[in-house]
């Protein structure tokens, strides 16, 4: 495993992304409400760029004939089929099964200590992308 | 032949074309000049055909095929040949216009007809010129037969022209007589008949379906195709591919999986009521796989990929189907990911060698390669 410097710490504000690159591999790294996900930007229905979608929220499963909007900013939407992937989790709204690919994140915040299934280190330098 | 005749022959020999790619207008004011001026405000200042449904995507197009200057996805033809066609190996790309194809659904049928000769003009003009893998569709206006002969006479012998399209969205099923006159210029040109969809429920066209309105974009979108079987079920019992036996019709983007019901259905119905139809001197779906071209996008994808295969197999993909990719429309089908399940003979067939046959594209055309500079 290696660790590769990504961001800086405030570098990336909440509801917002960037796009990096490493080993070849491009990945979109998303702070949703202060808390960092990586995930490689390639959408695993049809490979479009899925981390150039839009971050946004969504119709919240209701009662038929009724609406209501949501999770505002932790939903990222494909730029090609529109695909809706939870960006706390990485899966499709509709099949789950069908998830982003991770990549591992580690952050010097302690209060963003739990971005990740992965393991965390802390860092002064930044967020580091493990591969 | 000797070997390495054949040899280079297979390598100038097209291996995708992708039969459903949508160019546009980087701002309207770019159809002023082949229009004339009578028109000029009308179509500066209004909607061709309204549009009561609305995607959640916000857009028709995909987010990241926006044109480096900002502009409309697909309105910049050196663009689309970089993003595009270069991208994915893309030998030939069939234009299939946009929004004005819709023309044949206006309320004046000369403004209709206006707008169909400026697009064609500016076509050939701005995109054919550009680079020799751009093919061109004639965009008639169908609500005056008259005027879409004389556009398809004008302008349906241009060497890049190579088929006529229309909306899919009507009054009057395809197969009828009211359509006949335009078919026989078609076949006297030797141009296939495209439909594409997107006009349902539009401008003056009924409701996407005989029961009404679909209250949902994603509703409308889904139940497209039961237009598509309208007009197929009438081409056929109208007597159309008797009448006109040169005629192949393009059914781009109406889906596929459907096709078995519709053939079987006819097909029994014909052995009983073969009287009520009695110019057809075959089964149904004989005349459908010999005269009907189907595209792939959105191509279906069931769980169980290998149930597609099977309703290929049904439909003789092999000869009847093509690729498309609907570049750059939201629901793209990547070239390289969407054929992947197919068989190889039959993904071979349906990637390049049914539009070849049916277009006429038997070599690679001769480009300079790269999209902007």
């Amino acid at each position: 495993m290696s660790r590769h410097r990504v961001a800086g710490v405030d570098e990336i504000k909440a509801g917002e992304r960037k796009l990096v690159k490493v080993n070849g591999m491009e990945f979109g790294i998303f702070n949703v409400g202060g808390q960092y996900h990586a995930y490689r930007n390639v959408c695993p229905h049809a490979g479009a760029d899925v981390c150039v979608g839009t971050i946004c929220g969504t119709l919240l499963p209701t009662p038929v004939y009724e609406y209501s909007y949501g999770r505002e900013n932790e939903i990222l939407r494909c730029p090609w089929h529109g695909w809706e992937f939870d960006l706390k989790t990485g899966e499709h709204l509709v099949d789950p099964d069908m998830r982003l690919r991770s990549g591992k994140l580690e952050s010097i915040s302690d209060s963003s200590e739990n971005l990740e299934r992965g393991e965390l280190e802390t860092d002064e330098d930044g967020i580091f992308l493990i591969l | 032949m000797t070997q390495q005749q054949q040899s280079t022959n297979d390598l100038d020999r097209p291996k995708l074309i992708d039969t459903d790619v949508h160019n546009t207008f980087a701002s309207p004011a770019e159809l002023l000049p082949y229009l004339p001026k009578v028109w000029h405000e009308q179509w500066l200042n209004s909607e061709l055909i309204g549009n009561p449904w609305y995607s959640s995507l916000g857009s028709v197009n995909r987010r990241d095929a926006v044109t480096p200057s900002g502009g409309q996805p697909g309105s910049d033809p050196k663009y689309m040949i970089e993003h595009h066609l270069d991208a994915f190996d893309i030998d030939y790309a069939i234009l299939t216009g946009h929004i004005v194809i819709n023309c044949s659904l206006h309320v004046d049928p000369d403004y209709g007809s206006a707008i169909a000769s400026a697009y064609n003009d500016y076509m050939v003009d701005q995109w054919l010129k550009v680079d020799p893998r751009f093919k061109g569709s004639l965009v008639i206006n169908f609500s005056d037969p008259e005027a879409a002969v004389k556009e398809i006479q004008r302008l349906g012998g241009h060497p890049n022209i190579v088929q006529v399209i229309m909306c899919s969205g009507a009054r009057i099923p395809f197969g009828q007589r009211h359509y006949h006159r335009i078919y026989e210029a078609a076949e006297q040109m030797n141009l296939p008949v495209a439909i594409h969809p997107g006009s349902e429920g539009k401008g003056l066209a009924y409701p996407p379906t005989p029961s009404g309105y679909p209250t949902r974009y994603m509703e409308w979108h889904n139940i497209l195709p039961i237009n598509y079987m309208a007009h197929i079920n009438s081409l056929v019992c109208e007597g159309v591919f008797e009448k006109f036996p040169k005629l192949k019709f393009v059914a781009i983007e109406g889906g596929i999986a459907w096709l078995p019901h519709l053939m079987w259905r006819m097909d029994k119905n014909y052995k009983a009521l073969r009287d009520s139809t009695p110019w057809l001197k075959r089964l149904p779906s004989e005349y459908i796989l010999e005269h009907i071209r189907l595209t792939t996008q959105p191509i279906e994808e069931p769980a169980n990929h290998k149930q597609l295969v099977e309703i290929f197999n049904m439909i003789d993909a092999g000869k009847t189907v093509m690729f498309a990719s609907d570049y750059p429309h939201w629901d793209f089908d990547n070239p390289k990911l969407a054929l992947a399940k197919i068989p190889k003979e039959m993904r071979v067939r349906i990637q390049s060698e049914n539009a070849i046959e049916l277009y006429g594209l038997q070599q690679k055309a001769k480009h300079e390669g790269g999209g902007l500079e």
